[in-house]
């Protein structure tokens, strides 16, 4: 039996593939879509993995440095490590500082962490060039991201810091690109006033500032032992806010970036709605442009069968078509965008049946026109 | 030589509309046509031209009576079968003004298209379409577009569509109304031919007296109601 949808794409097939590559590009950027928000939840573990904490110690009453302004004494930790079951306790700051970068400031978020301590921050396998920091002062290890080069100095406050290590796909969970510094050097940026502003709050009657603080207290619990159990005991005798890696997790996904993948969701199913619509649309154009030619079919006494399986098929080939090149318009782009997107592929099938079921939808506009199609129409002009 | 009955209309009657809108068109309209012959249809426009072959053709319902399609029995009071498309399929070609050949197929795809929905292989399709092709002697462009072809070529594999089929009847609308004087009668001669050769029926409209001369007979609507006349065949050219 004669194909007729492939006869037909084939007679236009260069209108039909521009056609494919327009919905094809919608279709991209629902992917793209889908990407920025699995980039999303990948930059929100990016920190907390590479830190690999089982305790976050954070200020009572908080959710913790990345949700929360949170203190806590830098000596808390030497308190945890004391608990039984704590393998490794140290302190860590979290801050926004702006680089100065070649052209425009880059906006990084600083991670403190203890040069001499136990728990290095700074992932080997993310550690790309140099190394991490060894001295408590002026070193400073960056995301290639940033753009600043091995051994280069960076002015931040009053001080030049040495970069001495680069590192790859190092991300904050609003997906800012991370820098390390040395506590010490944290502790200063954030909590050391200028000397002009601890002259001025001497006058006015205040106290130096302790500037031995941190963010949070982050612990690590020896094989065997509870770690809720851990959690519920700081909790109870420290007067602290204790969060599970899980529960930071959590934090993480759920509280900061849910409203975020919302909108993405959001505007995801517009997407997916609009390019539904411009399928049926087109279909309905392309089935308005053939309607002599079906009053035709029909006078003859071609069943509305054949001539409604050519639509559908059409129709399917035209998703079919624009998934492809979505797919392609994807990859090819995806790597432009400033923020990280992961391109999955549960999500290119998901939205393959998202395209496949869209487009049945949008053939039933032009089966409809086929069924209601006047056999008389073909006869006179 | 007995002739076989091709076409029979009894009482048949075609209304619009209800009450003080109601438009009779056709009204008990009864005559017969006989394979082999070649009936021009001429009445002035919006007598009811369109509406018998529609009838004639299982498209459009009529109102009432009786109608046989070769010794078939389509409609009496209503459809006898629901799936009138068949009987087009089955039984009638159709020829329009233009050739309105699918764009996107090529000719013998055309041709063949109507005997492969009826469950015709498509090698058996393909072997009668090439015939026809040739009867027309236009075998050679079996495998190009319409839009390649001349319109007197694209009427000739219009025509062969309509054959494709093996129909009793053939229903022609104004088949000669895009071609010129030539060209016309040498399509209402081939029609003729075919009528003879192939033992069809042919109902073709027309407003064209030119080829009047070479129909059998000449079909008119006056006052609603179906009348017949001898066609002159003095006047052929």
């Amino acid at each position: 039996m004669i194909h007729l949808a492939r006869k037909d794409i084939e007679h236009t097939l260069g209108k039909f593939i521009v056609t494919a590559m327009g919905v094809g590009m919608l279709l991209g950027i629902v992917l793209i879509m889908m990407g920025v928000y699995r980039g999303m939840m990948v930059d929100a573990e990016v920190l907390l993995d590479d830190i690999s904490a089982d305790l976050w110690i954070v200020q009572e009453d908080t959710l913790g440095p990345f949700a929360e302004a949170s203190r806590v004494h830098e000596d808390l930790k030497n308190i945890i490590f004391s608990i039984n079951g704590i393998d490794k306790s140290e302190a860590i700051t979290f801050q926004n500082i702006q680089l100065p970068g070649k052209e425009k400031a880059i906006r990084v978020v600083a991670v403190g962490y203890d040069v001499y301590g136990t728990i290095n921050p700074i992932s080997p396998k993310r550690l790309i060039k140099g190394r991490s920091l060894k001295t408590d002062h002026y070193e400073i290890v960056v995301t290639d991201k940033t753009g600043f080069q091995l051994h280069e100095e960076i002015k931040i406050g009053r001080n030049l810091y040495k970069v001495v290590g680069i590192t790859h796909g190092t991300v904050s969970s609003g997906g800012d690109s991370l820098a390390y510094i040395s506590l010490k050097d944290a502790q200063e940026l954030q909590f050391l006033y200028s000397n002009k502003r601890i002259e001025n709050d001497r006058n006015r009657g205040l106290t130096a500032v302790n500037s031995l603080m941190v963010n949070s207290i982050i612990a690590t619990v020896k094989p065997g032992y509870n770690v809720d159990e851990i959690a519920q005991d700081i909790r109870k005798w420290q007067h602290k806010s204790v969060y599970t890696a899980n529960e930071q997790k959590t934090i993480l996904t759920k509280n900061l970036i849910e409203k975020a993948s919302k909108q993405i969701g959001l505007f995801t199913a517009i997407l997916v709605a609009v390019s539904t619509i411009i399928i049926a649309l087109i279909i309905y154009t392309m089935t308005l442009e053939k309607m002599k030619e079906i009053s035709i079919m029909k006078l003859m006494g071609l069943p509305n069968s054949l001539i409604i399986k050519m639509i559908v098929e059409e129709t399917l080939v035209l998703g079919l078509f624009a998934f492809i090149f979505g797919n392609l318009f994807s990859h090819l782009i995806y790597e432009k965008f400033p923020k990280r997107v992961v391109l999955e592929m549960p999500d290119a099938m998901m939205l393959f049946g998202i395209v496949i079921i869209a487009s049945v939808f949008a053939s039933f506009i032009g089966v409809k026109k086929v069924i209601t199609a006047d056999p008389a129409a073909a006869i006179g002009g | 030589m007995n002739k076989e009955i091709a076409i029979k209309v009894e009482n048949l009657s075609k209304h619009f509309g209800k009450d003080e809108n109601l438009v009779r068109v056709i009204e008990n309209a009864s005559f017969e046509i006989n394979k082999g012959e070649l009936i021009a249809l001429i009445a002035p426009s919006g007598a009811g031209k369109t509406t018998l072959l529609m009838m004639i053709g299982c498209v459009e319902e009529p109102s009432a009576g009786n109608i046989w399609l070769g010794d078939k029995k389509v409609y009496e009071n209503k459809w006898i079968t629901k799936d009138t498309r068949r009987i087009r399929r089955e039984k009638i070609g159709f020829i329009f003004q233009a050739h309105y050949l699918i764009p996107f197929l090529n000719v013998i795809d055309n041709v063949t298209l109507l005997p492969q929905s009826n469950g015709v292989s498509e090698e058996d399709a393909q072997a009668k379409a090439m015939e026809l092709l040739e009867y027309f002697d236009i075998a050679d462009k079996a495998k190009a577009m319409s839009s390649q072809l001349s319109g007197g070529q694209n009427q000739r594999v219009a025509i062969a569509r309509a054959l494709a089929n093996n129909p009793e009847i053939i229903l022609a609308d104004e088949p000669t109304a895009a071609l010129d004087g030539e060209r016309s009668v040498s399509v209402i001669k081939m029609l003729k031919q075919i009528a003879l050769e192939q033992n069809v029926a042919i109902i073709a409209v027309t407003h064209d007296e030119r080829i009047l001369p070479y129909c059998d007979k000449i079909m008119k609507i006056e006052n609603k109601a179906i009348v017949f006349e001898e066609s002159n065949k003095e006047t052929l050219i």
